[in-house]
């Protein structure tokens, strides 16, 4: 008993917030893949019973006459999903990281105002933002507008519903987190490394190549992990500016929960994305273990 | 002799609001094979002037020259020279090897090659174990050590060493010194020291270029700039030293009466360009005052006032007769016993030879 006691003195500590990580991640989570078991109710939820049917759906359907056949709908959103949320943290890391590099160069004044500008975006609804992206791209928006207007295009270009809107909006929702930990790790960065470096015969960008870059590589994989997880679960972006036709994960899990009807296939597929993620964290964790160096949160 | 470094009229301005003058009018030439050393108070342009050598500063105007080349626009990628920085700037994502052999990777030596200079390198400061090591698992010390050996290993044509020891302690940075000539004798490079320890100075350089405020005062060998300082700055600076408000005498010979006051004179040597009545600052050394029985001829009188005991000397304070206070510096012999006690009247002596004339 005193023993107990000692344990749950040692960790009171901690006790608040293990509570919020329990009853806010942890039981959700739960209840979603308890969902994923489920039989679905025609009127949402999901009744008792266990199957396993959701995950099978993912890779196969019943033809026309209830055999299973390998089918590559699912598969083929899932893998535009991979695809676009990669392109999307890569076009974020070439956006991201002189943008982290310019603000960690200021002085400090100056750094914490460019910080603070970073976090602007999320003071509005992401709804809103997002919207104002169809009135920019759209056919009679800014950017065709702007083209025809100045001479250089006759017709308008198709610009809304396509993968770059979709990649667009991405980046331009989630390229501050990845400007903030590369900006967190740029900043412990001893520009007299860069001098250094300098000194021992490199130019700017051997100097940006040698030092800059694999002290900034904690911070580089941090950011493209924090834009790669919510790319992959994004609905706005791919439902707004991709207009629906290019399905991805996240609409896809919305689609069930919505219209679809089919709150455990949704619940499957969210899982499914929760794997992904965890895969992710799981090579971060130990690339970073091999290495030596401390993730950047 | 050639002239590895030859600086004229270098100029340094920070731009800003309001702008900051670093460097006012620099000129100098430091010689090949030389241990150069720049001395001077925080904020005197020591480290301005050898990060302008260094490339990493624009220069304002002048010109510097590297083995007569003018190397005043060059990025310092392109300039044979290396520094060995005060915080050691070791790449803390490297291994000691890769460090040491940074440079010469960089100018396009192959891997082994490389590898084996920075070896030999490790060896020469003695750290030829740690190679596979990371900077942060090595001793201050040791981290300063291969700092030396990184900047040495691409064999630059000068050596800039910025307050390379200050973060030292001291019987590490007693050790290093000896250390630092040891490798300016045996790689035969020049090297360019900047330092605010006049201790250092004194004990490592051939030459040394005491600066202050943006200029530089003067430039001589360590015993030149110790016994004939050429302003108030530097022997002040440089040691310990009384000063006195003087006028120039009539010459007797080649001694000269220097009145401080109506009571008190000193006899010192003539200088040419000192002319009768002309004003002067006076600087004596406080060992190169000595007690004397009273009585004897040309003695100052004066009663001891404070004594401070340093181990080796022990300092008296003692006030004179015009009410000035002359530090005299002995040193403890015997069973380190004091020559004179506070309120005891004494009398001192000062040869001629070691009164320092400085013109005002």
């Amino acid at each position: 008993m005193k023993k107990l006691f000692n344990i749950i003195d040692q960790y009171k500590g901690v006790l608040p917030s293990a509570l919020m990580v329990g009853i806010f991640m942890l039981i959700p989570i739960l209840i979603i893949v308890v969902y994923s078991f489920m039989i679905p109710n025609p009127n949402g939820g999901g009744r008792t019973g266990f199957s396993f049917d959701f995950f099978q759906k993912l890779f196969f359907c019943r033809d026309l006459f209830d055999n299973l056949v390998f089918s590559t709908g699912y598969l083929k959103i899932f893998f535009r999903s991979m695809w676009i949320s990669i392109i999307a943290v890569i076009v974020s890391l070439l956006v991201g990281f002189p943008v982290a590099y310019y603000i960690a160069t200021q002085n400090a004044d100056r750094r914490n105002f460019l910080v603070l500008l970073i976090t602007i975006p999320f003071w509005t609804n992401l709804l809103i933002r997002t919207y104002s992206w169809i009135l920019v791209l759209r056919d009679t928006g800014l950017v065709n507008s702007m083209l025809i207007s100045s001479g250089i295009i006759n017709e308008p270009i198709t610009l809304l519903y396509t993968e770059g809107a979709i990649i667009l909006g991405l980046v331009y929702t989630y390229v501050p987190f990845m400007i903030l930990p590369i900006y967190a790790s740029l900043e412990r960065l001893d520009i007299r490394l860069i001098e250094a470096s300098r000194d021992l015969y490199t130019t700017h960008w051997g100097a940006l190549r040698y030092v800059v870059i694999p002290l900034a590589m904690p911070g580089i994989i941090a950011g493209s992990i924090l834009v790669f997880i919510p790319s992959i679960g994004a609905f706005i972006a791919p439902e707004l500016l991709g207009g629906g036709k290019n399905l991805m994960l996240g609409s896809l899990v919305q689609l069930q929960f919505s219209s679809g009807r089919n709150w455990p296939f949704g619940s499957a597929l969210a899982v499914i994305i929760m794997a992904i993620v965890l895969i992710a964290l799981l090579i971060q964790a130990r690339n970073s273990r091999k290495n030596g160096t401390e993730i950047v949160h | 002799m050639s002239v590895a470094i030859k600086a004229d009229n270098l100029r340094k301005i920070y731009s800003g609001n309001p702008p900051v003058v670093a460097l006012k009018s620099a000129s100098l030439e430091i010689n090949d094979n030389e241990f150069f050393t720049l001395l001077g108070p925080s904020g005197c342009g020591k480290t301005t002037l050898l990060r302008l050598i260094a490339g990493f500063e624009s220069i304002t105007a002048g010109e510097l020259c590297l083995y007569g080349n003018n190397i005043s626009n060059l990025p310092p990628e392109i300039r044979p020279v290396n520094t060995v920085f005060q915080h050691y700037s070791l790449f803390p994502h490297m291994t000691i090897l890769d460090n040491v052999a940074f440079g010469l990777r960089r100018l396009g030596t192959d891997k082994n090659k490389a590898n084996s200079v920075a070896q030999e390198m490790l060896d020469l400061v003695h750290l030829g174990e740690y190679g596979a090591r990371k900077p942060d698992q090595l001793s201050g010390g040791q981290q300063q050590r291969v700092a030396l050996a990184r900047a040495l290993t691409p064999q630059p044509k000068v050596l800039l060493l910025d307050e390379p020891l200050s973060a030292l302690d001291l019987k590490l940075r007693q050790a290093m010194r000896s250390e630092l000539k040891r490798l300016q004798r045996e790689t035969g490079i020049t090297f360019v020291f900047v330092t605010h320890d006049q201790e250092e100075a004194l004990s490592m350089s051939d030459r040394i270029a005491v600066m202050s405020a943006g200029e530089i005062q003067q430039i001589a060998t360590p015993d030149e700039i110790y016994e004939r300082p050429a302003n108030r700055f530097v022997a002040d600076f440089i040691g310990d030293a009384n000063f006195y408000d003087a006028v120039a005498g009539k010459h007797k010979d080649e001694l000269v009466e220097y009145i401080i006051d109506d009571i008190t004179s000193l006899k010192g040597q003539r200088v040419e360009s000192i002319k009768e009545n002309d004003k002067v600052t006076l600087a004596i050394r406080p060992e190169k005052v000595s007690f004397v029985k009273a009585g004897d001829k040309d003695t100052l009188a004066g009663t001891v006032s404070d004594i401070m005991y340093l181990g080796n000397t022990t300092d008296y304070l003692v006030i004179l007769q015009n009410n000035e206070t002359i530090k005299v510096r002995a040193e403890n012999h015997h069973n380190g016993e004091a020559i004179a006690n506070v309120g005891e009247p004494v009398s001192l002596a000062i040869n001629p030879a070691a009164l320092r004339i400085l013109k005002k």
